[in-house]
């Protein structure tokens, strides 16, 4: 036969752009049959398939301890994909087919033994399915057993391989400063930085990353953002359920640590953060990461309220209180509402508050990130004219319909000077006929191909971390809180609306 | 005014500013006296998302009746200002109609405006309507032409209108033959910033060409894409053999591009339904031979096989969607510019 030339490139990838598709690789799950793996992991591998986005050869090792054979492992999924996917049904020859490459080893995380179960299945699909040592390891199990898993990775040799290997962490990345960093310790002893990716699920979200394109696309928003012009910002993140079956988990918790720490912060660094050099994972994580660097230290006494929901009524229903929830102490002092004033200082910041909320059981479900610009300098209209107007506000609405509004002053048209404050909205459902894929999915994908951008990187979390522990201990050292201190169905602690009032200011209503 | 665009009711009216009148008052609901109620005024605050021109060329009623359809499920999500021509060059008596329409959709408790107006042209007038489209784009937004079936590549109308589109979307499915492809060509290549092409056709290939693709991500078959030697589609008898002829132009000219010759076969098989039912790549790198195949299942898929030498690998199956005009529509509506690949696919596709 003629000897054939060295391709150094797929020449049939060219003009592919839109549908990346990762490195042929094979990824262990260890909680395999737990709540994570049945709703969000496999729906989203099995959409990743049928979207034909996953490589050939695509394979899925289970860990975890029930004793499964693969087919019943398979079974289980199956349901799990039926129940919980996005798109239905399921198209039973795609399952056929991705399934085959799904298999199970039964294990408990401290035994070696299992270690060495997995590397053999691995390594048999290296050369039947052609995965070329390309791991990614998730980390789907309670957060206490993640550093004897990658320990035991280390010490069975599976993080070394001829292809490259990655892990995937599920938050919580620890409780606090200390049991983050003892948690990253033990990760780096066997994987680098560059290999850990830490999921938190809202960067996977289209509108958070849309924050950054509306920023940085966009010619006209960049000029005015920043303190010359914003007067504050507010960032929600509102829930108006309770806390479901987590009393045990959010007891140990709180608002704080559940919210505050990671979705809160993320949307303060990226509203806040100065525009990359580019798009690289590393540019992008550097700017946020100045961002909280940069926030002054915070004063618990006057910039933090907290709260506890009593009972009350919430869309027409009639709801407990925090303390009658199942698996909560009657005398807890858990916070299930936390508002703080923030200040970055930088250049771009200096003495612009940031006040930042969350809270379970406010009466709507609402995240989103308000701008508030300052009143234009001087109003040449009569008094009487321009008294009912309120300031321009851009509002980036994250959920539940994600776009983005604009409100400013027009002129009643008619013979006499009135204004008043329209609103202008835009919402991207409107622009993109596109369904958009759920976070885990782009974020699977993201972490297959190696592009960790959208996960938080160890100086970040760390310095969230140092944040709330702050907060913490405040707290601790204050007399305890009357709670609860707002009744179920109402925007949170009379605290929370003196926080700003005290500055001449109000919460926004989403 | 609004009213159902299957029924857009016309009327003659050939001063354009009376169309460009019209348009602004059912844009803002203005009364023609200038004059606004409390619920006009509400309503003209509200802004209006508007993200393209879609200038859509019929010549027959019953196409106007069918592509309405289209349009009506993709103006809540692309709002744009739609012009639809409904150029009947052969009648008999020239006259122009017009019709406006503005329609208010909800959408996720969003009120989303998409505004149509119909310009119907008898006789010679049709030739001329690009002077009538013209004055009726909201400027600084691009300009798609859609023209559903083969275009006359020889009519003044066609001409005009692809030099004053940023986008011409046809589907080579449609009324196509395969000496058409070199024209279309043509037009993305008129003049240095051409009208760039979109096809119906190359948006349903996409699946096809990911999972080609797909195939040769790995290093040991990369080997084996350097020694493709043979590419065979195979379409459905039924229909026409354009969607096989760009995919096999696809693979031709992609491997042209890192210098290598690869012959190609396209064949009818009355075994397959309409469109391409397989594709066949054939190797002799890596020192064997070896095959890769995608095939066309009943039920909405598509198969993929290995054989590396005497072995069968890695056979899976992913969903092949169907995608309905609107779909793909809606897909060419976010493309941005020219997609060399698909010149490239199609002037191999046109060497017959």
């Amino acid at each position: 036969m003629a000897q054939a030339p060295v391709l150094e490139r797929n020449p049939l990838r060219d003009g592919l752009v839109l549908a990346r598709t990762p490195d042929p690789c094979a990824m262990v799950i260890f909680g395999a049959t737990g709540d994570l793996t049945h709703r969000k992991l496999m729906p989203a591998l099995y959409n990743l398939a049928l979207n034909h986005y996953l490589p050939q050869g695509f394979t899925v090792v289970g860990a975890a301890h029930s004793p499964l054979s693969d087919e019943e492992f398979r079974s289980q999924m199956r349901d799990a994909v039926g129940k919980y996917s996005r798109t239905q049904p399921i198209d039973s020859e795609v399952w056929r087919s991705f399934s085959g490459g799904l298999h199970y080893v039964s294990m408990a995380f401290e035994d070696p033994s299992g270690y060495a179960r997995i590397s053999s299945v691995l390594q048999d699909v290296d050369g039947t399915r052609g995965t070329a040592g390309n791991r990614v390891f998730y980390m789907a199990t309670l957060p206490g057993v993640f550093t004897t898993v990658v320990r035991s990775l280390g010490t069975a040799g599976l993080s070394q391989t001829a292809g490259w290997t990655r892990v995937v962490i599920e938050k919580p990345f620890g409780h606090d400063l200390a049991s983050a960093q003892a948690l990253n310790t033990a990760v780096h002893e066997v994987f680098k930085e560059p290999q850990v990716y830490r999921i938190d699920h809202y960067l996977g979200k289209e509108t958070v990353q849309n924050v950054m394109v509306f920023r940085f696309a966009n010619g006209i928003f960049e000029p005015i953002w920043n303190r010359r012009y914003v007067d504050h910002m507010q960032i929600t993140v509102a829930e108006d359920i309770g806390i479901e079956q987590r009393g045990a988990y959010y007891e140990q918790t709180g608002a704080l640590r559940d919210i505050a720490q990671n979705h809160l912060l993320q949307l303060l660094s990226i509203t806040g953060m100065e525009a990359p050099a580019n798009f690289d994972a590393e540019t992008v994580r550097d700017e946020k990461v100045k961002v909280l660097k940069s926030i002054r230290p915070v004063d618990v006494a006057h910039d933090v309220v907290r709260g506890q929901y009593g009972p009350g009524w919430v869309a027409g229903q009639e709801v407990k209180g925090y303390r009658q929830e199942a698996e909560v102490s009657p005398t807890s002092l858990t916070e299930t509402y936390g508002a703080l004033r923030l200040y970055i200082d930088n250049w771009r910041w200096a003495d612009t508050p940031f006040y930042l909320r969350t809270g379970k059981r406010l009466p709507t479900r609402a995240s989103e990130i308000a701008i508030t610009f300052k009143k234009a300098p001087h109003q040449p209209f009569a008094k009487t004219v321009v008294q009912e107007l309120s300031p321009n506000v851009l509002v980036m609405r994250i959920q539940p319909h994600e776009g983005a509004s604009l409100k400013i002053a027009a002129k009643v048209p008619g013979p006499t000077m009135r204004l008043r404050t329209v609103n202008m909205d835009f919402f991207y459902g409107s622009s993109f006929l596109v369904e958009s894929p759920d976070a885990y999915e782009r974020l699977i994908l993201d972490c297959m191909l190696g592009d960790p951008t959208l996960f938080a990187r160890e100086d970040e979390v760390e310095r969230a971390w140092q944040l709330t522990d702050e907060i913490e201990r405040g707290w601790a050292a204050e007399p305890p809180p009357d709670f609860p201190n707002y009744a179920a169905g109402t925007w949170g602690p009379e605290a929370a609306d003196a926080l700003m009032e005290r500055d001449g200011r109000r919460w926004r209503r989403p | 005014m609004s009213g159902d665009h299957g029924e857009v009711q016309t009327q003659p009216m050939v001063d354009i500013h009376a169309i460009e009148e019209e348009l602004a008052q059912v844009r803002w609901k203005l009364k023609p006296d200038g004059e606004i109620g409390e619920a006009e005024m509400h309503a003209a605050a509200e802004a209006r998302a508007s993200v393209l021109n879609l200038i859509t060329v019929v010549e027959s009623e019953s196409r106007y009746r069918s592509i309405t359809q289209v349009l009506d499920e993709l103006a809540v999500h692309h709002p744009s200002r739609t012009l639809v021509l409904l150029a009947q060059e052969e009648r008999a008596a020239m006259k122009l109609e017009a019709g406006v329409v503005a329609e208010a959709h909800l959408d996720s408790g969003h009120r989303v405006v998409t505004e149509q107006v119909l310009l119907h042209a008898h006789g010679a007038i049709a030739e001329h309507l690009a002077s009538l489209v013209q004055p009726l784009l909201i400027p600084d937004l691009p300009i798609m032409l859609w023209w559903p079936g083969r275009p006359d590549f020889d009519s003044r109308l066609f001409n005009e209108l692809s030099d004053l589109g940023d986008r011409l979307v046809v589907d080579t499915d449609e009324g196509f033959a395969p000496t058409d492809l070199a024209r279309l060509l043509q037009v993305a290549r008129r003049r240095s910033q051409g009208c760039a092409i979109g096809d119906f056709n190359w948006a349903r290939l996409l699946p096809w060409r990911q999972l080609a693709a797909q195939f040769f991500d790995m290093p040991t078959t990369l080997a084996r894409l350097a020694g493709l030697h043979g590419v065979t589609v195979w379409y459905g008898a039924d229909g026409p053999s354009t969607q096989a002829l760009l995919l096999a132009g696809w693979v031709e000219s992609r491997m042209a591009s890192v210098g290598i010759t690869v012959g190609r076969v396209v064949r009818a098989d009355p075994a397959f339904p309409p469109g391409v039912g397989r594709l066949m790549l054939y190797s002799d790198g890596s020192d064997e031979r070896s095959r890769f195949s995608i095939t066309k299942l009943p039920g909405g898929r598509l198969a993929t096989e290995m054989r590396l030498g005497d072995e069968d690998v890695g056979g899976r199956t992913v969903r092949l969607e169907h995608r309905g005009a609107a779909e793909l529509l809606a897909i060419e509506l976010t493309l941005p510019g020219h997609d060399p690949v698909y010149e490239e696919a199609l002037a191999a596709a046109a060497r017959g």
